[in-house]
C-alpha cells in the first residue's frame, strides 16, 4: 500500500493549482453570473497542458496517468475554477478526447487529438437521448452504411459542450435488434452534412458549460469515422466509465477542498456574541463532517485511478460507490457549507453559493444515484 | 507510486486470520451473549489462548499496522466483543508498554501478551472524568522509593480477566495535564487493588467490564511506566492513536458482518415471489451499507497507513476513520435491522446482537462529539489569521 503522490505529482499539482487560481478561476465569476461559456479558460487550460492530459505526445498531450489526470481537476477545484468550466474540460478531454484515444485509428488520433489539446477544436460526447439517460442500451439513434457513409439519424440531449464544439463522438445503433450489440461510436464533425445543436439550455448549476441537444438528421459520416468498429460502443462507453469515475470527478474532490477552507476562514474571522463563529460546536460539526467527506472521497476517487495506473482492473462496485458518495455527500457538504455561512451563503459574490448549485449534478450526471445504488444492489446479489 | 493493493503478506494474513476466525472462533460467538459472567470469561480466556497460537498478538503488536487492521476486521466480524477484549489486552495495554516502557517491563510483559500468559487491561476513566482528563481524581503519592495509589476507576474493560493494569493517575496534579499525570503498572494481587462485579452491558457482552479500585495499593517505583513520572498524558495521546484506529476497525468488522448477513438474507428469503433483495428498496440498503463500509475499510487503512508511515496528520486521519466508522456501522446496523424485517428483532438474532454492539463505537474513547471537536480544529487552525 502506497498512499502518497510521487514529487512529481505533487509538483505538477502545485503548478496547476497557482495557474488557475491566479488565471483561471477569475474568469469564472462572472462567466457563472451570465451562464456564458469562455473560451478564454479553455485556451488557457490548453497552455498548461491540461485538454491533451492524457494524450501521448505524440498526438499533441502530455502522457500523463490517470492520478496525474485527477491531480489536475483537484487543483484546479480547489483553486475556485467553476464547475461549469472543469465539466466543459472534462467533457472535451476525457468523454471525447479519450473514447478517441483509446479506440481511435492512428489516422483518427492524429487528426482529432492535437486539435483538441491545443483548444483549436472542441469536442463533446452525445450518449443520452431524450428517451433514455442512464438506461443507455435502449438508445434510439440509428445508423445506415450506404456506399462509403453511414447515415445517422435520431436526438441526443443534455450534452455538454455540444453548442460550442467542433467535434461529436456519437453513440447509434446499426441494429436494434442486437441491443447492446448493435451500438457503434462515430466520430462527427460539426461541417459534416444533418448535424445540427439547439440553443444552450438553462442550467441550475455548472453555467459555464454549456449544454444542447444535438440533432441528427440524415447525416452523413464518411464510413473511416466510425470508431472503434462496428458493434463496438457498449464496449467504449463502459471504457469512459473508469474515466467519469475518477478524472470527472476529481474536481468535485477540489472543491470540496476550496469550501473547508472558505468555510474555515469564515468561521475564524466571523464573530458573534463577541466570539468567533469558530467557537461554537454546531459549526465545529459541519467542518468536522466537510473534513471527513473529503478525506473519504479523495480515497475513493483516487482508489480508481490508482488500479488503472497499476493495470488492475476497475471493480465496476467500486466505481459506483464513487460516484454515488461523492454525488451524495458532495452535494450535503455544499449545503452544509452554505448553512454555515449564514445569509452570505446565499449570496453569489461568497464563495459558497455556486458551489452548491453546481454540487447537485454530482448525483445526476453521467449516472444517477439511484442508478448506482441499483449496479451495487445488482453486482451483491449475482 | 500510489497503490491501494495490500501486499502478498498482508493477503496471506488475511486469508488465514479469516480462516482461523471463522474455525476457532465463530462456533461461540453466539453464546457470550446469555452466558454468566463466570462462564463469559472462561469461554473468552479459551478465545485468547486461541487467538496467541494463531498469533493474532503478535500481529497486532507488530510494526506491519495494516496488517494487523486486516487481521483486527477478521476478528471483530466474526465476534466483536473478543476483538474489544483482545484489543483492551494488547493495545490499550501492550502498546504503551511497548513504546514507552523500560526495558524490564518490556521484557516481563510483551511476549507473555503476545502468548497470552498475561492479560492486560487500561482503566483511565473514571465516575466524573472520561474524555475530560483534567477531571479524573486518582492519585499516586510518594512513598519512599514507591507510590501509594488512590482512586477508583470506572468501566475498565477485560478488568476481571486481567493480570495487569495500566492505570492513570495525578503524581503531581500541581503540574498540570501535560506534566502531572503518570501510568502505572499494577498487578492484579497487588493489595489494595480489587476489581468489582462485572458491569451488565448493553452489547458487547463477552468482552467483561468492572470497575477496578486503589485503596492505599503500594506499587514500587518501578511501577511507573517507562520509569518516568509526569508522562501519562502524552503516551495517552499517542496510545489513543492506536485505539481509535482499533474502534474504526472494530466498527468495519461488525459492519462487514452486518452486510455479509443481510446480503445473504437478500437472496435467500422470498416475498412476492422473488428474493426480497431483487425489490429496489432492499437493493438500495444493501447498497448503501455496502458502500459505507467500503469507505470506512478505506478510510481505517488510511489511517493505520499513516501511524506505520509517522505521518503528521495521523492523528485526524484516525479521528476521522474512528467518527466515520463508528457512525457508519450504526447506520448499518439499522439498515440491517430493516431488511431482516421481525426476524431481525428477535433475541438470539445475529442482527440483533450487532446492533447492540455496534452502538459502543460512537461512544468509547473518544465520543463522536470530541471527534468532531478534533477534526474541526484541525481544519480550523489551518485557516486561522496571523
Amino acid at each position: 500500500m502506497d498512499f502518497t503522490f510521487t514529487d512529481e505529482q505533487r509538483m505538477f499539482r502545485d503548478t496547476v493549482y497557482r495557474f488557475a487560481k491566479e488565471e483561471i478561476a477569475p474568469l469564472g465569476e462572472e462567466a457563472d453570473l451570465k451562464g456564458e461559456f469562455n473560451m478564454e479558460v479553455f485556451k488557457k487550460m490548453a497552455d498548461m497542458g491540461l485538454l491533451g492530459l492524457p494524450f501521448p505526445e505524440e498526438y499533441g498531450g502530455s502522457g500523463a496517468d490517470f492520478v496525474t489526470c485527477c491531480l489536475a481537476g483537484e487543483a484546479m477545484g480547489h483553486a475556485g475554477v467553476d464547475g461549469g468550466h472543469t465539466l466543459a474540460w472534462g467533457a472535451h478531454t476525457y468523454l471525447c478526447g479519450t473514447d478517441i484515444m483509446q479506440h481511435g485509428t492512428h489516422e483518427q488520433k492524429l487528426k482529432y487529438l492535437p486539435k483538441l489539446a491545443s483548444a483549436e477544436w472542441i469536442g463533446c460526447m452525445g450518449l443520452t437521448e431524450p428517451g433514455c439517460g442512464s438506461d443507455a442500451g435502449a438508445l434510439a439513434t440509428t445508423a445506415v452504411k450506404k456506399g462509403d457513409k453511414y447515415i445517422l439519424n435520431g436526438s441526443k440531449t443534455f450534452i455538454t459542450n455540444a453548442p460550442v464544439a467542433n467535434v461529436f463522438v456519437i453513440f447509434a445503433t446499426l441494429d436494434k435488434a442486437k441491443k447492446h450489440k448493435g451500438i457503434t461510436a462515430f466520430i462527427v464533425e460539426r461541417d459534416y452534412p444533418g448535424i445540427s445543436t439547439g440553443n444552450p439550455m438553462h442550467k441550475m448549476g455548472c453555467k459555464c458549460s454549456t449544454t444542447s441537444e444535438v440533432y441528427l438528421e440524415d447525416c452523413e459520416v464518411p464510413v473511416e469515422n466510425c470508431l472503434g468498429g462496428e458493434g463496438n460502443g457498449w464496449n467504449i462507453a463502459l471504457a469512459g466509465v473508469e474515466w467519469d469515475r475518477s478524472t470527472l470527478l476529481s474536481p468535485f474532490i477540489g472543491g470540496m477542498m476550496y469550501m473547508i477552507e472558505n468555510c474555515s476562514r469564515y468561521a475564524n474571522e466571523r464573530f458573534a456574541f463577541k466570539r468567533p463563529i469558530r467557537d461554537f460546536q454546531s459549526i465545529q460539526n459541519r467542518v468536522a463532517d466537510m473534513r471527513v467527506v473529503l478525506e473519504a472521497s479523495k480515497l475513493a476517487v483516487y482508489r480508481v485511478a490508482a488500479s488503472k495506473d497499476n493495470g488492475v482492473a476497475l471493480n465496476p462496485l467500486l466505481a459506483a460507490v464513487n460516484k454515488m458518495y461523492v454525488g451524495d455527500r458532495g452535494f450535503d457538504m455544499c449545503s452544509a457549507a452554505v448553512d454555515l455561512f449564514g445569509g452570505y451563503g446565499y449570496i453569489h459574490e461568497y464563495p459558497v453559493e455556486r458551489g452548491l448549485r453546481d454540487a447537485k449534478l454530482g448525483q445526476l450526471g453521467g449516472g444517477t444515484s439511484d442508478i448506482m445504488r441499483m449496479i451495487v444492489a445488482r453486482v451483491l446479489m449475482m | 507510486m500510489m497503490n491501494y493493493e495490500l501486499t502478498a503478506e498482508q493477503k496471506t494474513i488475511k486469508k488465514e486470520i479469516g480462516k482461523f476466525c471463522q474455525e476457532a472462533i465463530a462456533p461461540t460467538a453466539a453464546l457470550f451473549d446469555e452466558s454468566p459472567k463466570d462462564k463469559a470469561a472462561d469461554l473468552m480466556k479459551a478465545n485468547f489462548q486461541k487467538l496467541a497460537q494463531a498469533n493474532y498478538f503478535g500481529l497486532a503488536l507488530g510494526e506491519d499496522i495494516v496488517g494487523a487492521t486486516v487481521a483486527g476486521e477478521a476478528l471483530a466480524k466474526t465476534c466483536p466483543s473478543t476483538f474489544l477484549a483482545a484489543m483492551s489486552s494488547i493495545v490499550s495495554f501492550g502498546i504503551p508498554v511497548k513504546l514507552f516502557g523500560t526495558a524490564a517491563q518490556k521484557d516481563k510483559y510483551i511476549d507473555a501478551l503476545v502468548k497470552a500468559q498475561v492479560i492486560g487491561a487500561m482503566g483511565y476513566t473514571e465516575a466524573q472524568a472520561g474524555s475530560d482528563l483534567g477531571g479524573i481524581s486518582a492519585s499516586a503519592a510518594k512513598k519512599g522509593d514507591g507510590w501509594v495509589l488512590t482512586g477508583v476507576k470506572d468501566l475498565v474493560t477485560n478488568a476481571p480477566l486481567a493480570d495487569a493494569f495500566l492505570v492513570l493517575a495525578w503524581t503531581d496534579k500541581e503540574a498540570g495535564l501535560e506534566k502531572g499525570l503518570t501510568f502505572f503498572i499494577v498487578e492484579k494481587n497487588a493489595s489494595g487493588l480489587s476489581v468489582g462485579k462485572p458491569i451488565e452491558t448493553m452489547g458487547l457482552r463477552g468482552s467483561l467490564t468492572a470497575e477496578v479500585a486503589l485503596s492505599g495499593c503500594e506499587v514500587a517505583a518501578a511501577a511507573v511506566l517507562g520509569g518516568e513520572a509526569g508522562k501519562g498524558y502524552a503516551q495517552l495521546q499517542t496510545v489513543l492513536e492506536y485505539i481509535k484506529l482499533s474502534i474504526a476497525n472494530l466498527s468495519l468488522g461488525i459492519g462487514q458482518a452486518c452486510l455479509e448477513v443481510s446480503t445473504a438474507l437478500g437472496k435467500s428469503r422470498q416475498a412476492f415471489g422473488k428474493p426480497i433483495g431483487l425489490f429496489e428498496g432492499v437493493g438500495a440498503k444493501l447498497a448503501v451499507m455496502f458502500t459505507n463500509n467500503d469507505l470506512s475499510r478505506l478510510l481505517t487503512l488510511r489511517a493505520a497507513w499513516s501511524m506505520e508511515q509517522k505521518e503528521a496528520e495521523s492523528a485526524v486521519l484516525t479521528s476521522c476513520a474512528k467518527l466515520f466508522a463508528s457512525e457508519a456501522v450504526n447506520a448499518i446496523a439499522d439498515l440491517a435491522m430493516q431488511v431482516h424485517g421481525g426476524h431481525g428483532y428477535i433475541r438470539g438474532a445475529q442482527v440483533e446482537r450487532l446492533y447492540r454492539d455496534a452502538r459502543f463505537a460512537v461512544i468509547a474513547y473518544g465520543t463522536s462529539e470530541l471527534q468532531r471537536a478534533a477534526i474541526a480544529k484541525d481544519c480550523l487552525d489551518k485557516f486561522k489569521a496571523a
